[in-house]
């Protein structure tokens, strides 16, 4: 069923605009802007924020990612900084709207007062969601020389999903902050030498 | 009259070497050792070994942006950010500001660089490889391009100097299709390339190796001398090795060249054009411009090494005019940079191997497997193409990056993401670009960069043979992973790549026997201007599909020998 471009994108807009009156114009005035220049063309002038609101869900979204356990959280780990972060400094427009489309859809669903099990079946749902749309980016790892890989997807108008956004950063962020990967893995800064070993039960992988 | 002498004088060397990287290195080293004074000019700032690789010992969480570029780093490095990695944070710094230094592109041309010390010898792949008898002689038996005016006798010793200088680790292998050479200990094969070497040689009778790189894995007395140590399998080679246990320019060439006391460096110095004396018949010196206070200086040498790096090295033998030479000094021929030639890469398998759940390995190697060129080799007869390609890769284990596209959250699948996944293997092929005079880069008439230099202008693209090659180097991978029965192979084949991409870029000052249709003599010398050598990758007349930088540092060592030889029998 082919939806209109022009229809479907005033139809977002709409969207985010009534989000906008309903939080109270929470939702930030360059969003709007972001969208007025990206239908001008003018894509890389937008300078990416969140409101304090949409800070608070990207946070609690990375805490269910990678919850505070025996280990540090995605919280403790600063993840939320480091996403907001990343995206301003890394990804474009396309990528922000969509990001900030995610926040806002999570928060029509009131995803903040729900309990536990709600938010986890509402990401669920979303994850499954993001799988649909990420098979039209046509996601390929290619090999290249000298054991270089590199993610290849088909260039879209729409930026990245927001899922997809939010778990790889999630991630990412957790991963390699110092709080995550030092809860998670064991840290050699200068193997000395390389060896081929066997890995005994329970024991930590290294990272590098 | 006078000023002008004491000038002179004071601006006068044995021999200038243009371009510090890869090859400016081992000319400066070579003829230092052998007594001449040298002027090295680099057009770039400069970095100093270990003291300036800022980058080498941070953590994973001191690097701002991770493995993810910055829009802007993006944008200014925009040439540079079309090779994986180039534009992170960890090496941006060291790659050049594509904004700041255009060039046209007629028709796409990656063209990756490093305007610094060391230029990409600080960056490079580091797999080295000695070319095989045939690939000096393809040229000729094809009626492709024009013969190589030497065969592998003549630079086999060069070969072996080098690699015991740099330190390549490799094992000898007996294969004539990938001669053995001076060699370090081997590095070690992880236990399911060990499977899948054994079961390629047994199904397919196929050799499959370790890789041959520049990393010390065993410092020889005379690497230590220059203050370099063994590898410490850190696997962060690209961003200067602290420990200068991988050659560079930085690490090796340099500071040998230091020793001798007889080298001069200079930096910020764009040489503009080399200087050709109409009634000695020979090139007096270079001018330059400063990158920053925009002055020229002339400088004044009896032989002059052009290593600028392929593209660069054309440009200014095509911008050194004068009426011996109005089309550009050397260009008899037309044939300056024309033929530029590659390796096209971007193309394998991917496959998923089942089992060795408990191998795993401490420390990280920087080297990977490799598969000598097999197609129209021995009794192998492609319909559709001719050369052949080579492909690196090897085994990894998943690590939490597979979490991103699986499904799950929460602790369990948190607790999950901290151990290791299952082993994947991969390769990606390295195939023969062959010479074309249409593929080629000339000086814009008009456009001229911020020195007032002409900007170098891209008109070249692959041929049908490496579009053919192409699709069976996907194939020949995905059927090796199959034949050794791994699972989930997918092939690829990149669409967005260009001459330029395999940053082994070359061609554009072909050597050759006959000065109507080549610019270099046997010995790197410049036809009826013979006390200027070029001796990087422009000198190439073909370029087989092994990794260059090897050959370039022999037949750099083999020029300056020939130099230093000719300037004592007062021949140049």
């Amino acid at each position: 069923m082919p939806i209109n471009k022009k229809s479907r994108k005033m139809e977002r807009r709409e969207v985010i605009k009534n989000i906008a009156l309903m939080l109270g114009g929470s939702i930030s005035l360059p969003t709007l802007m972001a969208m007025k220049l990206h239908e001008s063309g003018f894509s890389n002038m937008f300078d990416f924020t969140l409101s304090a609101l949409q800070r608070k869900i990207l946070a609690e979204v990375a805490e269910v990612i990678i919850p505070r356990t025996d280990t540090p959280g995605a919280i403790d780990a600063g993840v939320p900084a480091f996403i907001e972060m990343m995206l301003k400094d890394c990804y474009k427009l396309p990528e922000h709207q969509s990001f900030i489309e995610g926040l806002d859809a999570l928060h029509s669903k009131d995803f903040l007062n729900k309990n536990m099990a709600d938010k986890i079946s509402i990401l669920t749902a979303v994850e499954q969601e993001n799988k649909t749309l990420m098979q039209a980016y046509n996601v390929q790892q290619t090999k290249m020389g000298d054991n270089e890989d590199k993610e290849l997807m088909t260039s879209q108008k729409k930026g990245l999903p927001f899922w997809r956004l939010m778990k790889e950063l999630t991630l990412l962020g957790y991963f390699t902050s110092k709080v995550g990967l030092n809860a998670s893995f064991d840290f050699v800064l200068v193997p000395g030498r390389f060896e081929l070993i066997k890995l005994k039960p329970g024991q930590k992988v290294f990272a590098y | 009259m006078n000023i002008n002498g004491k000038f002179e004088d004071q601006h006068t060397y044995d021999a200038i070497v243009i371009g510090s990287g890869m090859t400016g290195g081992i000319a400066a080293k070579e003829l230092t050792e052998k007594g001449l004074k040298v002027l090295m000019i680099e057009r770039g700032k400069e970095v100093e070994h270990v003291k300036d690789y800022d980058t080498a010992f941070k953590a994973p969480w001191e690097i701002q942006h991770r493995d993810k570029i910055s829009v802007h780093s993006a944008e200014e490095l925009w040439a540079n950010n079309r090779f994986i990695g180039m534009a992170q944070d960890d090496k941006a710094q060291f790659m050049t500001n594509d904004k700041q230094n255009p060039y046209i592109e007629k028709k796409p041309f990656d063209w990756i660089r490093a305007y610094h010390t060391g230029g990409k010898s600080m960056h490079w792949g580091r797999h080295s490889y000695r070319w095989n008898k045939q690939d000096f002689e393809a040229n000729a038996k094809d009626g492709i391009g024009v013969d190589w005016p030497i065969r592998y006798e003549d630079i086999a010793p060069w070969y072996s100097h080098v690699e015991k200088f740099v330190g390549v680790n490799g094992q000898k292998n007996n294969l004539d299709v990938l001669p053995d050479g001076d060699f370090l200990p081997p590095m070690l094969m992880l236990e399911p390339e060990r499977f899948f070497v054994d079961k390629i040689q047994r199904t397919l009778n196929r050799p499959v190796v370790i890789g041959r790189t520049a990393n010390l894995s065993k410092a020889q007395p005379w690497h230590t001398a220059l203050g370099r140590a063994t590898c410490q399998y850190r696997n962060k080679c690209s961003r200067g090795c602290p420990y200068g246990a991988y050659y560079s320019s930085l690490s090796g060439a340099i500071p040998a060249a230091k020793l001798t006391k007889r080298l001069s460096i200079l930096h910020d110095s764009i040489v503009t054009e080399i200087i050709y004396n109409e009634a000695g018949g020979k090139a007096k010196g270079v001018r330059t411009i400063n990158q920053h206070t925009l002055q020229t200086t002339e400088y004044f040498a009896k032989i002059i090494f052009v290593n600028a790096g392929s593209m660069n090295s054309a440009a200014l033998l095509l911008n050194s005019t004068s009426k011996r030479f109005p089309n550009g000094l050397g260009n008899d021929s037309d044939q300056v940079g024309r033929n530029i030639m590659d390796h096209h890469l971007g193309v394998g398998a991917n496959a998923t191997i089942e089992g060795f759940e408990d191998d795993f390995m401490y420390g990280q190697r920087p080297n990977s497997l490799y598969i000598p060129r097999f197609r129209n080799w021995g009794a192998d007869k492609q319909n559709n193409y001719i050369r052949g390609f080579g492909y690196q890769g090897g085994a990894s284990r998943a690590d939490w990056k597979r979490g991103i596209a699986a499904d799950g959250f929460g602790a369990a699948f948190k607790q999950e993401m901290t151990k290791v996944g299952s082993w994947n293997i991969g390769f990606g092929g390295f195939g023969e670009v062959l010479p074309n005079p249409n593929n080629r880069m000339f000086l814009d008439p008009i456009k001229k960069d911020k020195w007032g230099i002409p900007q170098i202008v891209f008109d070249a693209s692959f041929g049908d043979n490496e579009i053919a090659m192409r699709k069976d180097m996907a194939n020949a991978a995905a059927e090796m992973l199959d034949a050794a029965g791994f699972k989930n192979i997918t092939k690829n084949n990149r669409q967005d790549v260009h001459l330029g991409l395999g940053i082994h870029e070359m061609g554009t000052a072909r050597m050759g026997r006959d000065p109507k249709t080549s610019v270099l003599n046997k010995f790197n010398q410049v036809h009826d201007c013979r006390n200027v050598f070029v001796t990087d990758g422009a000198a190439m007349a073909s370029s087989s599909c092994v990794n260059p930088s090897l050959t370039y540092m022999a037949l750099t060592a083999r020029a300056a020998n020939h130099a230093v030889e000719e300037l004592k029998k007062r021949s140049i």
